[in-house]
């Protein structure tokens, strides 16, 4: 649990520091601790979820140099969430995976901006989404059924060795 | 169980709103600092491991930009060469047709220009296949020149083609003479591919680099056509007759094109050759 919690932190950490900006596309970056998050949340459940993405959050807020724990706190929640939410989604498919995976991530950007507004966060709301959660929802949802896409048939080929 | 995740979970945002909180109270300074303290090396081994990774992927991309540029310019290097091989042998036979068209234009005799088809270059024949037979009204004994000099006489003729007996022929013999002396004598083909020159025997009748030519007896090839350059004196014997290699002026294993003399051969040519000079 400690190592697979690390795993998440850091490989989420590092993949956002170094992948990610290779992976941008009209400068829109994938969220790519969001989707670890999520991925182990989904296999571990909404405890791992969540403690994972606080700690990947919390990471993620102190590179950024933004308000410590906001990322946390949304992270967290949607760890939670989609851990709770898991056994219950079809996930394997990728009809579910690339809408789940956006409307997750406008789940967090929505809930980052209500608690950043909390704090008299001064963007204005129509152009946060449409110019930085709605792309990058999507960026993540397509990135993300590649992952589990990934995932899924490393397991199958491991299965049949 | 579940009272376990919720109180997990409530811990987990409680601890974010009491970040959140003390940041936006001024009091920050210490939590972040606290916060600093630790995620500092990580950021620094992150920042680290970010620019290995960069700078990995860009000598990837490179790398591989450089590969395929490699891989463009070894085909337009391949391209390109044979092109330029392809030139120059355009250019070769050019020169080489252009030196033939010339001969043949200033010699005051009857020719048919022919190309070599084949070679039988063993060491009991000696002979080329050229391109011209009994249908160009080629005859047997044609004397078959270069502009270099005498090629050989043609033995055999066929339908579309003809067999040229080449100087260095074992079986091969022209009537011949020095050029500066007028010493005259008989060219001999040999088994070993070479042509020599036996002559009588008299005081200062031969030197070394001395061109030796058709003499024009018995009609067959046309007087002061060049055969070779004398590259050896054997006056070892005492007989009647010396023998003198001589160094055939005609490339005959790599020659190409080739003047068949079909009409008059009795007119004397030397002068329309340029014998180089040399030895």
């Amino acid at each position: 649990m400690r190592g697979l919690l690390a795993l998440t932190v850091f490989g989420g950490g590092i993949a956002q520091a170094t992948i990610a900006p290779a992976l941008r596309v009209a400068d829109v970056v994938p969220d790519i601790p969001l989707i670890v998050v999520v991925l182990l949340a989904l296999r571990r459940g909404p405890e791992f979820g969540c403690l994972g993405g606080f700690a990947a959050g919390l990471l993620q807020d102190a590179v950024g140099g933004g308000l410590l724990g906001v990322q946390a706190c949304t992270k967290a929640l949607m760890g939670f969430t989609i851990g709770a939410l898991g056994g219950r989604l079809w996930v394997t498919q990728p009809l579910v995976q690339v809408p789940g995976l956006v409307l997750l991530s406008l789940g967090e950007g929505l809930a980052r901006f209500l608690l950043l507004k909390i704090f008299h966060f001064p963007a204005p709301f129509g152009q946060l989404m449409t110019y930085v959660v709605l792309p990058q929802a999507l960026y993540n949802g397509f990135l993300g059924a590649a992952f589990v896409f990934a995932l899924t048939w490393t397991q199958a080929r491991r299965g049949e060795a | 169980m579940r009272i376990r995740r919720l109180a997990v979970l409530g811990l987990v945002v409680a601890v974010c709103l009491v970040l959140l909180t003390v940041q936006t109270r001024g009091h920050a300074a210490p939590a972040a600092d606290l916060i600093a303290l630790i995620t500092a090396p990580v950021q620094k081994a992150l920042t680290g491991v970010h620019r290995v990774s960069l700078g990995m992927w860009t000598t990837y991309a490179d790398w591989k930009n450089i590969h395929i540029e490699n891989h463009r310019l070894r085909d337009e290097n391949h391209r390109l060469r044979v092109e330029a091989l392809v030139v120059t042998e355009t250019l070769q036979e050019n020169g080489r047709l252009r030196r033939l068209l010339d001969l043949r234009t200033r010699m005051p005799l009857d020719t048919l220009p022919g190309e070599i088809i084949a070679r039988e270059w063993g060491g009991w024949v000696r002979s080329l296949t050229v391109n011209r037979g009994r249908a160009d009204e080629i005859r047997r004994l044609t004397a078959v020149i270069s502009p270099d000099g005498l090629v050989g006489r043609v033995v055999e003729v066929r339908p579309g083609t003809s067999v040229v007996q080449v100087l260095t022929d074992p079986a091969s013999t022209v009537g011949a003479h020095v050029l500066r002396t007028r010493t005259p004598g008989l060219v001999e083909g040999e088994p070993r591919g070479t042509v020599r020159f036996k002559y009588m025997a008299r005081d200062g009748a031969l030197a070394v680099g001395d061109v030796v030519v058709t003499s024009g007896q018995g009609g067959l090839f046309p007087r002061g056509v060049p055969i070779g350059r004398v590259r050896n004196l054997d006056q070892k014997t005492t007989g009647l007759f010396h023998h003198a290699i001589l160094e055939p002026l005609v490339d005959l294993a790599s020659i190409d094109e080739v003047l068949l003399v079909t009409g008059n051969r009795s007119t004397d040519v030397s002068a329309h050759f340029a014998i180089p000079s040399g030895g």
